[in-house]
């Protein structure tokens, strides 16, 4: 559905409006305050912003549900029949069609960041910034599977895709640089994966040229995959055994 | 959920404010009442006439059938029909933010008062101006779209923006009337942007009846048979 022309457009159009908002609302925030905020000059929040909304926009928002309620409603049961991991075909098929949406806001977001403020930064940062996006796309996608495997128990995850998309939106650095927040909770926020699926590719984007930045990525990636598998490999056995 | 998700955004102004006093004339107190001026109303529309979101849907799938047989305008009987219990926590939490942080005087209060009615006329009519384009297009997610719109822009302080997108704000999708100078005139009343905002309110309501009623004409019913 994600690769369908019509969504694309609005999923573009959408990430516009909102991209362009935030990005207003930033180079309004480094005028006022002697033209930089926190270390981040205007074009840099610019490119902060445009990179953290891809990193978001270009997942549906309500995916933990949806994967609640297939284990609730027990399609995943009919989809424990195929001769391969449940999990690990979703999270395929999950990231390659999220690829394309990715793209087009890749594009627009490119596009307008340099028509506003210019080329990026930094050219060998954003460099970095577009495998850091796709792997901030496959950490996000893994930890909904994380965190919708509660629902193997039970057998509703409609209320956790609310707390984490707020966990991102702040925690994870989609509104804001976490250098924003108050100094321990920037060390702490720092500490969590959701600062790795939004607030990373856009500090690459926003020329901080960080390498070890894309290894925190592969780290949390590595960490969350084992959840996950652990999770739905528990939550599987835990369906066959009660039949639920 | 939505105490959480408008705190979310409070807490948001409120650390972009520790880092800049202000911006383009606003500051977090400023902000604060645009954020309970926009949950409050806002609430009260999705909330206390939830079908406002839904004429779109209503009018090509056959909704306003029973309607048509009552004896009172379609429109107010849609209105005042379906409730959502879970958008009035937006309302109660705007409520709350303004009683908190809003300095409540008398006279703040009242020009509240007076803004959340403004903001809800303006809310209301911009949802079913778009909502009844369906009576011509067919079916489209334009309520959902123009919520999601109006509720974006709103957030922000108008004066962030400038040019086409400033122009936009003040008369397409109208946020700059619902919250950016109701919430000035809270801090600084001034009766010639009060009177200009109450226009704006009056002409938003009758723009809703008048789209509404004019595409009502094309209404043809959900029997399969009479779809084109």
């Amino acid at each position: 559905m994600a690769a369908q022309p019509a969504a694309l457009i609005v999923a573009g159009v959408f990430y516009l409006m909102v991209t362009a908002i935030l990005a207003g609302l930033w180079r309004a925030a480094a005028d006022a305050s002697g033209g930089t905020v926190v270390g981040y000059t205007a074009a840099a929040l610019v490119w902060y912003v445009a990179t953290s909304e891809a990193a978001t926009i270009a997942l549906p928002p309500r995916m933990i549900e949806d994967i609640g309620n297939d284990i609730g409603s027990g399609t995943i049961g009919v989809e424990m029949l195929r001769p391969t991991s449940v999990l690990w075909l979703r999270i395929a098929t999950e990231v390659g069609q999220m690829l394309p949406r990715l793209g087009v806001c890749v594009v627009v977001g490119c596009f307008f960041a340099s028509v506003t403020v210019g080329a990026p930064p930094d050219g060998a940062a954003i460099a970095l910034a577009a495998p850091a996006l796709v792997l901030a796309i496959a950490l996000n996608i893994v930890t909904q599977h994380v965190f919708a495997s509660a629902a193997f128990w039970i057998l509703d995850a409609k209320a956790t895709w609310f707390l984490y998309q707020k966990l991102v939106f702040v925690t994870g650095g989609m509104l804001l640089p976490l250098e924003v927040l108050p100094d321990s909770l920037e060390t702490i926020t720092k500490l969590l994966p959701f600062s790795a699926m939004a607030y990373i590719p856009a500090r690459l984007a926003s020329g901080h040229f960080e390498p070890e930045l894309i290894a925190i990525q592969v780290a949390w990636l590595a960490v969350l995959g084992t959840a996950a598998h652990l999770s739905f490999r528990a939550g599987e056995r835990h369906m066959t055994s009660t039949g639920s | 959920m939505m105490f959480a998700n408008d705190a979310i955004w409070v807490l948001f102004w409120v650390l972009v404010f520790e880092r800049v006093d202000s911006i383009r004339g606003w500051d977090v107190d400023d902000i604060i009442v645009l954020m309970a001026i926009i949950t409050t109303s806002t609430g009260a529309v999705v909330g206390l006439a939830n079908n406002s979101r839904r004429v779109s849907e209503l009018a090509t799938t056959g909704g306003l059938d029973p309607v048509l047989a009552l004896p009172v305008h379609p429109l107010r009987h849609l209105l005042s029909s379906r409730i959502e219990t879970i958008a009035m926590g937006d309302m109660l939490f705007g409520i709350l933010l303004f009683a908190a942080f809003g300095d409540p005087s008398p006279s703040r209060v009242a020009v509240f008062v007076f803004s959340v009615g403004a903001a809800v006329a303006i809310v209301g009519g911009f949802l079913i101006v778009v909502g009844s384009l369906s009576f011509w297009t067919g079916r489209t997610e334009a309520g959902d779209l123009g919520f999601q719109a109006i509720v974006l822009f709103s957030i922000y302080p108008v004066d962030i923006f400038s040019g086409v997108t400033r122009f936009i704000l003040y008369t397409v999708v109208p946020a700059g009337f619902i919250t950016a100078i109701p919430a000035r005139l809270v801090s600084d009343f001034d009766l010639p942007l009060a009177l200009a905002v109450l226009g704006v309110a009056a002409t938003a309501v009758a723009a809703g009846w008048t789209t509404f009623t004019l595409g009502l004409r094309r209404y043809t019913s959900g029997a399969t048979w009479t779809q084109p």
